[in-house]
């Protein structure tokens, strides 16, 4: 693990790493590993199927008895009712807009505490590690009211900024990376030492590429949370012009019977951004996977 | 927010790069969080230490009753406080533990070289592309007495599966585990990516079988991992609160009555700020004292690369 | 539909019975005894420079939302004077709760709709301008045409607190189907309670249904339909009206009875109980009406709409759509009404708060009310209202819309129909259904009763001592 600077500041390709295929195991084995996997990815997969199909069946197909496993003449116009009727069009570019916000914030911000965590000493640190604990265990719904007037009086009412602020930081983001951080070996830190990297260098330059995954998952994490959000957009926003997407969701709940399948419609076009960005995000962790494997 | 660093001096490699000491630069690392925090939690949670001594009116603009400790006690002294704190330790025994031995065996098992095994990751981790309310939409109907697929296959207790007081704690507990499953998975992937490919091929040559790698090598590795997970698991059961307003609103009879659904109910339904406040630092303290037991205990045992 | 006509018809209908129907309704045109009312500043409207835009806060469903906002557009469109926005804030609860914040930080609507049983939480917000004000500055002399008691609800010492509008009440809603499979006389369903157990038991001795013959859905609002239908309040002070309520009062003949009776068909399979407070439970008893699980069940007259849109559709072909009262223990009480009302708000400018008055008149017309109505299936809160062709139309159409309208104006107008008021009714809701539910798990029925009547009572105290 003495690898020179160069080849930790650019963590590519990396060729010569882990195992290799092993020919040696008999098929009988290869065929039992694809079994297993496909019953666990069928029972993890099989509730969003069912509410794809549920989306496209007439409503009181929904509820027939034996169930409708395949839509046989699927009913696509559920899509362009919960489209219009959610708002979606310009909801969902509220959200992409809140949600990138949020997800650029909480990055840098988890970047930075996570890298003091770990890499720096100062006073008081295991404190303020413990301060940023404690930040997650106070529901969000707790301070509501509160952070509520503050965004009035700090003029951000019925803003984009409003909609973002109070998540820009989280104590999970700082924990995670700091997690991530400490993973990472000495040697590199010493080495990168000895090559004039000061810590800015050296974050950006090693820290940051080793920690993809993490910060991949982290990103996810947030955009999760930052999409899914309803009460404080609701409580944030004059009308719809700011609303975002689980808003809309929510003005789909219906007590009628007809609307069920357009309710589900509503909750696919939802999850389809995030469908998206985990396929996309996937490559990243698997690209991670190498990355992450540096040797000597 | 970051820009201030990138004109420091530490940025700059050469003799004056250390012009910024490194607890200066720690505490500028952290001023950007520690503003937010400030501002939208500390300072607003701050504020129920007062709420806690008054009673208060369910409006803005009423008068309030300076009653001293004893809201304190009267709420925290009630059946009703310690019903829905033993609730919430049960849920989180029920969904945490579960939740990341689920992930990691997903991990490990999506980690092999096999082809098209890049499939079965993106299937494990889609269910972080649901929330909350989408995963409850879907339990919600698959466990429906009359159009579900649940008692349709002949699970079907009566009063219905989240109508019934002994099945809605672990059928809510059931959604929470599979709508976390993605992100608990992909959180062990990460952590398992870290493993040097080495080590276990080593281990393998040394003739250990995949059960002793996986507890032997492959654990111990994903320490730090395993440590987050159960230490934000352990907070965010404690925060429960979605799932249980969409699929039993704390019913039936209170058995789904967890801790933050209990505060959100108290302020959103009851108009109760003063009872709220005296069950936030309740659960604010607990939480506290069940992660710094975990930081103690736990973190020992952590097997960190550095 | 050729509006002008309709309005004039409307408008001269309207007078010639809210003249007749004057004498009868002489408590609600009083003065209020209430000095402290704030006035109603009609006049500021006319001062105004320019449009005067002002906001009203729903939380209607789609199909509903298109209904109020094609009223919205005609108002906008037939004067420039005054501009309405909607805007829909998802739930009542959400709306209340945004409502209560706005409290703190100033963002408030000039017009909200808050579900019936918000009323004391709204009077108790203080910021509620009555529209008696309104009524008796611009000398409104239309309320003689309003069903009464839609207005007795809203009326609390003399004083009108709210405008009803979608007004709504529980019916009994049974598959004519399958009574005849069991034998039974599909026009003549269950008039009381232990009628609905006899058919109850033809229907799954029969076979008719599959799981139960009854879906009980354990909604608060059906056990105070039965006490005030046998003349007792669901609280205590006149129903919360003569004073503020403090007690629940369910430890009655009628509340035991409710009670033994749930209990009866709950263990004797004839029913299958359904916890109303579970959200993702809300329509599962008409579902099973579809599937023949089930064949009889008391549900809002709202859902007629929706229900009778997917029997036409084809859907069910065993299943025949039968509407009758909601039954109950017999007695020479009446009906209240659910749904919700429309509130102004002190805190609005005067032009606003004039220019919102004006146009809860407008939603309150008889056309308005009959527009609503057909396409939402709510009740019309116009005596003259149901005259108009678009609800004789469908009434012809779907007799059962008649059923709803009818329960509100039958039987005796008093404090026990005129229906409860009371803080923290969701509070309430949760003790009775905790109840009801540990009953179902085999509690005995005056032990649950009394249960309810305790913690019900407590939770009025808890939130009374609040307010002092």
């Amino acid at each position: 693990m003495t690898a020179g600077a160069p080849s930790i500041a650019v963590p590519g390709p990396a060729p010569a790493i882990v195992t290799r295929p092993r020919r040696s195991r008999p098929g009988l084995r290869l065929v039992g590993r694809y079994l297993l996997l496909s019953v666990l990815a069928l029972v993890v997969i099989f509730p969003i199927y069912i509410t794809v199909v549920n989306s496209l069946l007439p409503a009181p197909q929904i509820a027939a008895r034996p169930p409708k496993f395949f839509p046989s003449s699927p009913i696509w116009s559920t899509y362009d009712k919960a489209w219009s009727n959610g708002h979606f069009g310009h909801y969902l570019f509220n959200s992409a807009v809140v949600t990138t916000i949020i997800v650029v914030g909480q990055l840098l911000t988890a970047i930075l505490a996570g890298y003091a965590f770990a890499f720096l000493k100062f006073p008081f640190k295991r404190t303020l590690f413990v301060i940023f604990l404690a930040t997650l265990m106070i529901p969000f719904e707790v301070t509501i009211v509160q952070n509520l007037t503050t965004v009035v009086d700090l003029g951000l009412y019925d803003t984009y900024a409003g909609l973002a602020l109070p998540f820009l930081a989280t104590g999970f983001g700082a924990f995670l990376l700091r997690q991530a951080f400490l993973g990472i070996p000495r040697d590199l830190e010493d080495a990168a030492a000895l090559d004039g990297y000061g810590h800015w260098r050296f974050l950006w330059r090693v820290a940051v590429p080793l920690a993809r995954p993490a910060i991949g998952a982290l990103g996810v994490f947030a955009f999760l949370t930052a999409w899914n959000q309803y009460l404080w957009p609701l409580l944030v926003t004059k009308d719809d012009r700011l609303r975002t997407v689980q808003i809309g969701l929510r003005q789909l709940r219906s007590a009628s019977i007809e609307q069920v399948n357009v309710t589900f419609a509503g909750v696919v076009i939802a999850v389809i951004p995030l469908a998206i960005l985990l396929i996309v995000f996937q490559k990243q962790l698997i690209r991670g996977l190498t990355a992450g494997a540096i040797k000597g | 927010m970051t820009a201030p660093p990138t004109t420091d001096a530490p940025v700059t490699p050469g003799p004056r790069r250390r012009r910024l000491p490194d607890w200066g630069l720690g505490y500028l690392f952290l001023l950007p969080a520690l503003v937010i925090f400030g501002v939208f939690i500390f300072f607003p949670f701050a504020k129920n230490f007062e709420l806690a001594l008054y009673r208060s009116p369910p409006f803005p603009g009423l008068p309030r009753t300076y009653v001293g400790f004893r809201q304190i006690t009267d709420v925290l002294g009630s059946g009703d406080f310690r019903h829905s704190l033993w609730t919430t330790v049960l849920f989180g025994l029920l969904t945490v533990p579960t939740g990341i031995a689920l992930g990691l065996v997903l991990a490990v098992l999506a980690n092999q070289r096999l082809r098209g095994v890049a499939i079965y990751r993106t299937i494990f981790a889609s269910t972080v592309a649901t929330s909350v309310a989408v995963a409850s939409v879907i339990f919600g109907t698959l466990m429906n007495p009359q159009v579900g697929l649940l008692p349709w296959v002949g699970i079907n207790p009566s009063p219905a599966i989240l109508d019934n007081p002994s099945w809605a704690l672990p059928a809510v507990a059931i959604a929470t585990v599979w709508q976390n499953l993605g992100l608990s998975f992909i959180l062990m992937s990460a952590g398992l990516q870290a493993v040097p490919g080495d080590v276990l091929e080593a281990a393998e040559i040394d003739g250990a079988g995949p059960v002793t790698r996986f507890w032997r090598v492959t654990v111990p590795l994903l320490s730090p991992t395993i440590f987050f997970a159960v230490v934000v698991g352990s907070i965010f059961a404690f925060q429960t609160f979605g799932q249980i307003d969409l699929l039993t609103r704390g019913g039936p009879q209170n058995k789904t009555n967890v801790l933050t659904y209990f505060i959100v109910t108290q302020l959103r339904e009851h108009q109760n700020p003063g009872t709220a406040a005296v069950l936030s630092i309740a659960l604010f303290l607990i939480t506290l004292l069940l992660t710094l037991a975990q930081l103690r205990l736990l973190e020992r045992r952590v097997h960190y690369a550095r | 539909m050729p509006r002008p006509s309709v309005r004039t018809l409307a408008a001269v209908a309207g007078t010639a019975l809210a003249l007749a129907a004057l004498p009868a309704a002489p408590a609600l045109a009083a003065v209020p005894r209430a000095a402290s009312v704030p006035p109603c500043p009609l006049s500021a409207l006319s001062k105004a420079k320019g449009t005067v835009n002002i906001t009203l806060w729903h939380q209607f469903p789609r199909a509903n939302e298109q209904a109020i906002q094609a009223l919205t557009n005609q108002f906008n469109a037939s004067q420039s004077k005054i501009h309405v926005s909607l805007v829909n804030q998802t739930t009542y609860q959400d709306l209340f709760n945004k409502y209560v914040a706005g409290l703190s930080t100033g963002d408030l609507p000039d017009v909200v709709q808050i579900e019936d049983e918000g009323l004391q939480q709204m009077i108790d917000t203080r910021s509620v301008l009555p529209v008696q004000s309104c009524v008796n500055a611009d000398h409104y002399g239309e309320l003689g045409d309003f069903v009464e008691r839609d207005l007795r609800y809203y009326t609390v010492k003399g004083v009108l607190w709210a405008m009803p509008f979608n007004v709504s009440a529980p019916v009994f809603y049974y598959n004519t189907k399958a009574f005849t499979k069991a034998g039974l006389d599909p026009s003549s369903p269950p008039k009381t309670l232990d009628q609905v157990k006899a058919d109850a038991e033809k229907l799954k001795s029969s076979g008719a249904v599959t799981q139960a013959g009854f879906g009980l859905k354990n909604d608060p609002w059906y056990l105070q339909q039965w006490l005030a239908k046998t003349n007792f309040t669901f609280v205590n002070n006149g129903n919360g009206r003569n004073g503020r309520a403090t007690k629940t009062t369910l430890q009655n003949a009628t509340g035991l009875q409710a009670f033994q009776w749930m209990s009866d068909m709950v263990s004797g399979g004839l029913a299958v109980p359904n916890d109303y407070l579970n959200p993702s439970s809300a329509v599962n008893n008409l579902i099973g009406i579809g599937n023949g699980n089930l064949a009889m069940t008391i549900d809002t007259s709202a859902a007629l709409g929706t229900i009778s849109q997917l029997l036409a559709s084809g859907a069910y072909p065993n299943v025949g759509l039968g509407v009758s009262p909601i039954p109950s223990p017999p007695g020479s009480g009446g009906f209240r009404v659910g749904g919700a009302g429309l509130y102004l708000s002190t805190k609005s400018s005067p032009e606003k708060q004039a220019a919102a008055w004006q146009f809860l008149k407008f939603l309150d017309s008889p056309a308005s009310q009959a527009q609503f109505a057909a396409a939402t299936g709510y009740i019309p809160n116009r005596k003259s209202s149901v005259t108009l062709s678009a609800i004789q139309d469908l009434w012809a159409r779907i007799p059962g819309y008649k059923v709803a309208y009818d329960e509100l104006t039958s039987g005796a107008d008093n404090l026990a129909s005129a229906g409860p008021v009371f803080g923290d009714y969701i509070g309430v809701r949760e003790a009775i259904t905790a109840a009801e539910g540990k009953m179902f798990n085999g509690e005995k029925p005056a032990a649950a009763l009394a249960e309810a009547q305790s913690k019900a009572s407590a939770t009025l105290a808890a939130y009374n001592a609040r307010v002092r």
